[in-house]
């Protein structure tokens, strides 16, 4: 597996991990945790936010490899 | 009337009596009945059995023998309720053996009990070396109840300061086939998300013998045939071990890359995800 696809692979579990924080924010009836997890949510966001263009640099530098 | 049948009628009619006057003292378990509870309720028992053998023979004296032993108790213990001087004669008080690791000798003795006698209790309460005590009381029914030092103390979320959330109890919402509508309407759920739980899980409403649903509205199953497996959510687990999966892969991308730049994207990554899977750490694991 090249570089590119392992670092789409983490993106993707990261962007699983935040729907399910959504879900588990919509499901709770705590406020308190409610909060929490629109929380965790939105920060597990700005990450994926960050490493989305790493996979632009890291296809940039190895075109060969470019699968979608 | 022979007499066998007189007796019979008699102890049918005592124990019916005594089923009414027993339950007199009060929701109070026999241990904790004061000594002179516990007496009077001997005294009525062994009236009643004297009687329904025809031992004693006048049905008056029985009577007003009964009615005292079971009034005058009544009497002492409304009494005891509203003041507090009587409560403390009737009753007891508590007695402190054990303060700030210290034994208090005296006050043993006038317990009339044995250095191994307070041994032994501390030991039924699990605790072995007295110093490990911050106050320990005899109370008034005989039984030791003991505070630990804070340092002894079990470990709570509390004390070592992890924030934990209020949870609400979980809900049964299936008992033996049958769905509890209020149970769901008070968590904001209905009939028709059981059923589409149920199908998911692939069970039949009729095979569930209970079922309950918890704060996060994860639903928990007991089948009849317990040969079946019916799987137990894990989707919280699962968030948490992504969570942790991904900060893991994020620190070997962090290690493995030559550039300055990236290496920083993927360890500060690393770091907020790490950050992230803390802070949810109670409400992630069940």
């Amino acid at each position: 597996m090249t570089v590119a696809s392992q670092v789409k692979q983490t993106l993707s579990s990261l962007k699983s991990a935040q729907a399910s924080l959504e879900s588990f924010a919509i499901e709770t009836q705590n406020q308190m945790a409610k909060q929490l997890f629109t929380d965790a949510a939105q920060q597990t966001r700005n990450v994926v936010n960050i490493l989305e263009p790493r996979i632009q640099d890291l296809e940039r530098e190895e075109p060969q490899y470019r699968q979608f | 009337m022979p007499e066998w049948s007189i007796i019979l009628l008699r102890v049918i009619g005592v124990l019916f009596l005594t089923l009414l006057l027993v339950r007199m003292p009060g929701r109070k378990s026999l241990s904790r009945l004061s000594p002179f509870e516990l007496i009077s309720v001997l005294v009525i028992g062994f009236t009643a059995a004297l009687w329904s053998l025809n031992l004693i023979g006048d049905l008056l004296t029985i009577i007003i023998a009964l009615a005292v032993w079971v009034l005058i108790p009544q009497i002492f213990s409304i009494l005891s309720l509203k003041s507090k001087k009587f409560r403390d004669i009737y009753r007891g008080q508590e007695t402190i053996l054990v303060h700030q690791g210290k034994v208090l000798e005296e006050k043993l003795l006038r317990e009339k009990l044995s250095p191994e006698d307070l041994l032994s209790m501390l030991r039924s309460n699990r605790v072995f070396n007295f110093a490990d005590i911050e106050m320990a009381v005899l109370e008034p029914d005989g039984e030791l109840n003991l505070l630990l030092r804070k340092e002894q103390q079990p470990l709570t979320p509390h004390s070592i300061g992890i924030p934990m959330l209020q949870e609400q109890a979980p809900q049964t919402v299936l008992i033996d086939g049958n769905i509890m509508e209020e149970k769901l309407a008070a968590l904001g759920l209905n009939r028709h998300w059981l059923l589409t739980e149920l199908i998911k899980l692939g069970v039949a409403v009729e095979n569930v013998f209970m079922g309950q649903v918890d704060s996060a509205g994860q639903l928990y199953l007991d089948l009849f045939d317990d040969q079946i497996k019916v799987p137990q959510p894990t989707i919280k687990e699962m968030t948490r071990a992504t969570l942790n999966k991904c900060q893991a892969d994020l620190e070997l991308f962090s290690l493995s890359s030559r550039a300055d730049s990236a290496k920083k994207v993927y360890s500060d990554a690393a770091r907020d995800i790490k950050n992230i899977s803390t802070g949810l750490e109670s409400l992630l694991s069940r």
